[in-house]
């Protein structure tokens, strides 16, 4: 698929670590099933609550047009029809601001963290920078994401 | 009038000196017009006509509107007055001058007059004295060496030394006993004949003796003034217009000023006197009336002279001359340094966050009196004319026209306003109502910094009250309580142009006490600012884009504003509060602002940007990625602000506009939110009260326990301290810790919608302690930092026991102000509440006054040309400007230009050149040498070149290693730590540019600047009074009180600490070694017993020390050493009779001789000196206590000293005398030198602000040490420092004491040169200060000769002749 960036499924292993400290938004702990990748990622919880345990298909795709082509930048708010959001339950859109290596570790490693930013709704995507390729900062991303039946 | 503009250009006449001298009685004759004699005020004839030749002649000006001057004929408005004279019976002595006829007579001999020197003594010191350059202070300094009895009368003691028996003694007794039999009056008059009173004219005689070449040695002038007349013989009668008589209505008759009644008393007595002189009274009568004459005299020029017998008071205390000049409303300080001015106004102030931030909301009443008298020229014609129409009764209308060449104005209330706007004409001067637009000056008193007077812009309103945007307080120090403004209109274009660069609010953004932010978001912009960028804070599209609107107003109101793209578009569309909150910095696409911050807000946790409370804000051109705003990112007080930030990067402009947006945006949201206080947010949960309850149980369990152990003495005393200091200091810190735990227990659970918990987390108002004593629990109540005393009898009040030492008893409130306090928890809380308001009374009167004497201190220094600060006299202080010349204001950095982190964060976001490749770790250490090296950057000190290549090293080894370890990663592993070459260049050049920028403009008032930066945070010290040093039980003074006594050069400061260090400072067995050389220990205190032993063949005091007790403090001693202490104290005993019996025994016998012979007394006084004698240590020093620093990885040890002897500390062996300091100045001054004494009191001022919370940038406080150490030695800033340091006696005599520097400096007939600040506005010329350094524009070169074109047609080929 055309304009996507990385693909995954993911498990919720933890939810707002130390205690909810806001009412509408949940910082969720999960970990994807094929490439091992650490996620948190927070989310609106009133009008997309997940549980502890949910398992979700999670894309981060640069653009929303099907064929790949880039949106340009300008937000339209009529041109909703016919994209890739229509398969997903949840998208949010933002920015990558940083790209940072493991701090801890000190022998040669290929980890890496993202950083995006959903209009302040955090997300940190930390795994083999091999699953990271074409990650730049200052891009702008779609976060897509849909639950999963077991 | 329109105001007369300043022209430099008219040099016609400039005031270059002002000279002091003592008028001569031929010079008081000389400028009188006529002799004063009368002693009645008004003509016998009942119509109110001054007498003739008397106080209110006519010939002396005139004080009526109706009468004219009879000398110059001018009315009342115009005649500058003329003096008159009056001729004093018998000469009096001039209190001014009294002490200085005193030291004139101890160093003349009484016979022949002539200075009483060697002749060699007397040709070297009158050379000195002839010196043409020397200066006032020298000469004051230069003076080489009886007492009054009764008032203003002279006694010579001459025998004084001498004793009664020596036969002169006797020769003279008995001379006087034979003239007073022979004549008794003279008996009643003086009563013993070997004292001689010396009597004005005694005096005066003397005094016309002195040989004028001995007169300079008196460190008079002879040109100027003689010794003589120091003595009144005339008095000048001054003019009436300075002391007026006001024709009152209730009773018939006038009031006269004080001046004219003592002048006619004066005359009085004169006349009496002369009557009994003409007719041969009695001397006692004539002695009389003449001590009455001199106490008259003395009370004309000094009303408040002390020492009057009572029989010679004064019924009513009048006032003198002196009292004219001095003081608050006198005439220095009331008005030659400060005037009332025109065209100013004063109203309540109220907010107003629709006004922009550099406007200030005007009344229309107060508009249409003010006026600016505008010139009339072809664009702004019809515009004027339209304002002339309206006259003075419409708002945007006129009050007066000046025609051109017209000397007289239009009034426009009256008369045909139409006819005079079509006759209006270029060049006529229209006084037209204030308008929008208008550059007007606001202030608020007390005027402490320079910023609390600022240009703004305004803009009339209908209403009453001047107002202004919020953010704006903080400068001001303003609230909305009723408190009052003035304003100020500025009334010629080149003030206007020069308010508003220079006092302009926009560029005032920033203090220069450190360079921080000061106009910023204050209050509910913060809240509304946290609120909207909440992480839970979600708009749907109707919200975000009514939210986004309100910023169209004013300059934005056609603005075009580009939402973001929603951050959640599915399930449905919502914008979050962060991304409408970017809209604030940059609103749309074309707006070319890209702000960059990175920084930890109030609540961080941990974690940078993933901290769990949103708590790390990051902004990325200028985009909020995430964070919420509070306090740190919007508020003053900071640079980590989103302003500053816009504010260096992009220009006050910017700054300025974002901050308004916030403005209404904020409040807009908080209208609709709502955002109110309750009795519910207030009230606790039951979580919360339970953890209250908790906290409390252990606390006073933990109370309990030290309570007990106390009583059993088990007790581990903290170091230099008893047990029961020990006690109250873990009680208190106990107690303390109680309050702060149940405030962190409500920040846990009370709800994050809680009012007061926003209000707490976004910094906008109150702090967990209050929401802790509002919810949980008041807490301890401490009273001059201890719990509360004992008032009665043992316990603090008597509901408790006697002697009770539990929590509640010692001022300890266990409930909130919610749960409401029992009686006598409430009368505690008032006993603290006292001592804070007492506190504030006291601090804003001692306040005030240090910043007063701070800047009369520092007012002239000034930055010169060659970035030299000097003062008036242009002798230099610094010779560098905090020795990098660089401004305060600007420094980004803690104390320094550039905070190159942030400059390259800003750097790399906002210059992406994507498709430029990274450099690598030796690209970047190459590239930049290779950058710094261009000539661009010639001018950039080596020191800031060495400073960022270093850094950019620090960037290439990091990007070195993460290459290295991301050798596998592939090309996103490029993206880490990315520096282009374009981006490095950039980031050199604009490193080099802020560089430049903050380097300091020649003229800049930096005393006067460091005078404020140092006075202003003192209003703002809290009642936090000690601050322990290293150790519980040693406190040091801070806050104003230790301010006070650094600025005062103090010699006995309240607590001198001498802070050693060791030369093992990881050995404690080591330290406590030291301790005991250091520490002084008396016999009493190493003895098990001294007793009195009587044997059969010797009586003698058996001293037994304590062997335990000297290992125990590792004191150096052993019998011997106290042997030669004890012999060496002040008891006077001899070798022989100490002893040293063992090795712990000494035997000391006592002499019996002296106490009549009785040797038990002697022994029994002996055994009570002998505990006091000092065996060891230093006797200056009264505690030494080792303080221990744990936080490193081995416990280092250091040594607290209390007490003065740095230098005996300094050489005692063990300590590192290189290392050891004292905050005691002067005594540092004598030991160490100036250099030392100014490093002090940098470092100390430093510590007082440090403990405060309060940063002052280090060039403030090195001007204010260089200038209290500038002529060698340590001036304190008072009256006596003061003194010493300034040349000019106007600036002396405006700042105390004026009366007494007056008549020293006639004295001394000192020559004033107009050069300092206080000088100038005194005289109304501008000061070499600030614009005013300038005064040269441009030297013209000298004409070369110049060469004569030649006419193109002077050619002789176009001069042939027509007719040839």
């Amino acid at each position: 698929m055309a304009g996507v960036l990385f693909e995954d499924i993911f498990n919720v292993k933890d939810m707002d670590q130390g205690g909810k400290k806001f009412d509408r938004v949940s910082r969720l702990h999960c970990e994807s099933e094929s490439f091992k990748m650490d996620l948190i990622l927070d989310i609106n919880s009133w009008i997309y609550p997940m549980e502890l345990g949910d398992k979700f298909r999670l894309v981060l795709a640069t653009t929303l047009r099907e064929n790949g082509y880039p949106d340009g930048g300008e937000w339209n708010p009529l041109e909703t029809e016919g994209n890739r959001a229509d398969s997903f339950e949840y998208v949010m859109y933002g920015k990558v601001y940083r790209l940072d290596g493991d701090e801890l570790a000190m022998e040669p490693t290929s980890r890496l963290s993202a950083f995006v930013s959903f209009g302040g709704l955090l997300m940190r995507l930390q795994g083999d920078a091999n699953n990271l390729h074409g990650f730049e900062v200052d891009q702008h991303m779609y976060l897509l994401m849909k639950k999963l039946a077991f | 009038m329109p105001k007369e503009q300043y022209r430099e250009t008219y040099v016609g006449r400039k005031i270059s000196h002002v000279t002091f001298n003592v008028d001569s009685a031929t010079e008081i004759q000389q400028a009188a017009h006529i002799q004063v004699i009368t002693k009645n005020l008004y003509a016998q004839d009942g119509q109110r006509v001054p007498a003739s030749y008397g106080v209110l002649d006519r010939r002396m000006g005139t004080n009526q509107k109706d009468a004219n001057c009879e000398t110059c004929g001018l009315g009342l408005a115009e005649c500058v007055g003329h003096y008159g004279y009056v001729e004093l019976a018998l000469p009096v002595f001039h209190v001014g001058y009294f002490r200085s006829i005193i030291t004139i007579l101890q160093t003349i001999c009484k016979n022949c007059a002539k200075v009483m020197l060697p002749e060699t003594i007397k040709k070297s010191f009158s050379r000195k004295f002839m010196h043409p350059e020397l200066t006032y202070l020298h000469k004051k300094n230069l003076r080489a060496a009886k007492s009054p009895a009764g008032i203003l009368k002279i006694i010579h003691d001459k025998y004084r030394t001498k004793k009664p028996t020596d036969p002169l003694v006797q020769k003279v007794l008995k001379d006087f006993n034979e003239a007073k039999e022979s004549n008794k009056e003279l008996a009643s008059m003086i009563n013993s004949g070997l004292i001689i009173e010396m009597s004005p004219l005694e005096v005066l005689n003397l005094f016309r003796r002195i040989p004028d070449e001995d007169v300079p040695l008196l460190g008079m002038d002879v040109k100027t003034s003689r010794p003589e007349d120091l003595i009144l013989t005339r008095l000048p009668v001054p003019p009436l217009c300075i002391r007026p008589s006001v024709a009152s209505d209730i009773k018939a008759g006038t009031n006269e000023d004080d001046l004219t009644m003592k002048q006619s008393e004066i005359l009085l007595i004169n006349d009496v006197i002369a009557r009994h002189v003409a007719s041969g009274g009695k001397s006692e009568l004539v002695q009389e009336d003449w001590d009455y004459l001199q106490l008259h005299a003395a009370l004309y020029i000094n009303s408040e002279m002390s020492g009057i017998p009572l029989s010679m008071q004064p019924k009513k205390p009048g006032r003198g001359l002196v009292q004219r000049l001095k003081g608050k409303q006198g005439r220095f300080r009331g008005n030659l340094s400060g005037k009332r001015v025109d065209f100013s106004s004063r109203t309540v102030i109220s907010p107003d966050p629709n006004l922009q931030i550099q406007e200030v909301g005007v009344p229309v009443h107060v508009a249409k009196i003010l006026t600016y008298p505008e010139r009339v020229f072809p664009a702004n014609l019809q515009w004027l004319r339209q304002l002339v129409r309206n006259g003075p009764d419409v708002h945007p209308g006129a009050n007066y026209v000046q025609q051109r060449g017209v000397s007289h104005k239009k009034y426009l209330k009256y008369g045909n306003r139409d006819k005079i706007a079509q006759e209006l004409k270029c060049g006529d001067t229209v006084e037209r109502h204030l308008v929008d637009g208008d550059v007007v000056l606001f202030n608020r008193q007390p005027s402490l910094h320079k910023l609390s007077i600022m240009c703004h812009r305004a803009r009339v309103q209908p209403q009453r009250t001047f107002r202004f945007n919020e953010c704006v307080c903080t400068p001001y120090n303003a609230d909305f309580d009723g408190d009052e403004m003035n304003m100020h209109l500025p009334q010629t274009e080149e003030a206007r142009a020069e308010a508003l660069i220079l006092m302009g609010n926009k560029s005032n953004l920033v203090t220069p006490r450190n360079g921080e932010l000061l106009i910023a978001a204050t209050q509910d912009f913060i809240t509304g600012g946290y609120l909207i960028t909440q992480r839970d804070s979600f708009f749907t599209l109707s919200e975000a884009r009514q939210l986004a609107a309100c910023l169209l107003a004013g300059p934005d109101a056609n603005m075009r504003i580009d939402m973001p793209p929603p951050a959640i578009l599915k399930p449905r569309m919502l914008w979050t509060g962060k991304q409408i909150f970017s809209l604030i910095m940059k609103p749309n696409k074309r707006c070319e602002v890209k702000a960059n911050l990175e920084t930890k807000g109030k609540n961080y946790t941990g974690n940078q940007d993933m901290c769990v409370q949103d708590s790390y804000v990051i902004i990325r051109n200028s985009e909020l990625i995430c964070g919420s705003m509070d306090k740190s990112t919007l508020g003053s007080g900071t640079k980590s602000s989103v302003f500053y930030v816009l504010l260096r990067d992009w220009g006050e402009e910017y700054a300025v506009r974002g901050m308004w947006r916030l403005a209404r945006m904020a409040s807009y949201y908080m209208m609709n939110r709502g955002f109110s206080f309750g009795i519910i947010d207030v009230t606790p949960g039951n979580k919360l009260i339970e953890a209250k309850n908790k906290l409390l149980e252990s606390g006073y369990s933990k109370c309990d326990g030290y309570i007990l152990e106390m009583e059993k003495g088990t007790l581990q005393c903290q170091p230099g301290c008893s047990m029961e200091e020990t006690l109250e200091a873990i009680m208190l810190s106990e107690l303390s810790s109680i309050r702060e735990l149940a405030a962190k227990a409500c920040f846990r659970e009370l709800h994050p919608t809680n009012a007061p918990l926003i209000m707490a987390q976004s910094g906008s108002k109150g702090s967990n302690i209050n929401i802790s004593q509002m919810i949980a629990c008041v807490g301890q109540q401490a009273l001059n930092g201890k719990r509360v005393p004992n008032g009665f009898e043992d316990r603090s009040l008597p509901h408790f026991e006697r002697h009770s030492k539990i929590p509640a008893a010692r001022g300890f409130v266990e409930n909130s102000f919610y749960s409401g306090l029992t009686p006598t928890e409430f009368f505690f809380h008032t006993m603290g509440g006292r001592e804070g308001l007492v506190d504030t009374a006291v601090k804003t009167a001692e306040t005030g006054y240090l910043q007063r004497r701070l800047v009369k201190s520092l007012e002239d220094l000034v930055l010169h040309y060659d970035m030299t600060v000097r003062n008036a006299t242009s002798e230099v202080v610094q010779f560098r400007y905090g020795s990098d010349g660089l401004d305060p204001s600007y420094m980004e950095g803690r104390d320094k230009p550039v905070d190159l982190a942030r400059v390259l964060r800003h750097v790399r976001a906002s210059c992406r050149t994507q498709d430029e490749e990274p450099l690598d770790g030796e690209g970047i250490v190459v590239a930049a040498e290779e950058t710094l090296a261009l000539d661009d950057f010639k001018t950039c000190p080596p020191e800031f070149k060495a400073e960022l290549l270093e850094f950019l090293k620090g960037i290439a080894s990091k990007v070195r290693s993460l290459r290295e370890r991301y050798a596998s990663a592939g090309p996103v592993a490029l993206q880490l730590e990315r520096l282009t070459l374009t981006q490095l260049v950039r980031f050199i050049r604009v490193c080099h540019e802020k560089y430049q920028r903050s380097i300091i403009e020649p003229g800049t008032a930096v005393g006067a600047l460091a005078a404020q930066s140092i006075g202003e945070p003192g209003t703002q010290m809290t009642l936090k009074t000690f601050h322990f040093a290293g150790v519980a039980s040693m406190n040091i003074t801070q806050g104003v009180p230790r301010v006070k006594e650094i600025i005062n050069a103090s010699k006995n400061i309240s607590t001198p600490i001498i802070t050693a260090e060791l030369m093992e400072p990881t050995d404690q067995e080591f330290a406590r070694r030291v301790k005991g050389r250091v520490e002084k220990t008396t016999l009493g205190e190493i003895t098990t017993y001294i007793d009195e032993v009587y044997l059969p063949h010797e009586c003698f005091l058996l001293v037994r020390l304590d062997a335990e007790r000297i290992r125990l403090l590792c004191l150096e001693v052993d019998v011997h050493s106290i042997v030669y202490s004890i012999c060496t104290s002040k008891l006077k005993l001899k070798p022989g009779n100490v002893q040293a019996v063992s090795e712990w025994a000494i035997k000391v016998h006592a002499e019996a001789g002296k106490h009549g012979g009785w040797l038990n007394v002697a022994l029994q006084q002996l055994a009570r000196q002998l505990p006091s004698v000092v065996v060891k240590g230093l006797s200056k020093v009264s505690r030494a206590v080792i303080a221990c620093d744990d936080t490193g990885p081995v416990n280092r040890y250091k040594l607290c000293v209390e007490g003065d002897g740095l230098r005996e500390v300094m050489a005692t062996y063990g300590i590192d005398g290189r290392r050891t300091t004292s905050n005691n100045i002067l005594e540092v001054f004598h030991t160490l030198g100036i250099e030392a004494a100014a490093g002090t009191i940098m470092s100390e001022v430093e510590a007082v602000m440090a403990g405060h919370g309060m940063a002052v940038d280090m060039r403030h406080v090195a001007l204010l040490a260089a200038q209290m150490c500038a002529r060698g030695e340590v001036l304190g800033i008072t009256r006596y420092g003061l003194a010493r340091m300034k040349e000019s006696v106007l600036n002396l005599a405006s700042f105390e004491k004026t009366a007494d520097h007056l008549f020293d400096a006639a004295y001394y007939g000192q020559r004033d040169r107009i050069e300092g600040v206080s000088e100038c506005i005194i005289l109304g010329v501008p000061a070499g200060i600030g614009t005013g350094v300038l005064q040269l524009l441009h030297k013209h070169d000298h004409m070369t000769s110049q060469q004569q074109h030649k006419l193109l047609f002077d050619d002789p080929k176009y001069h042939s002749s027509i007719w040839e």
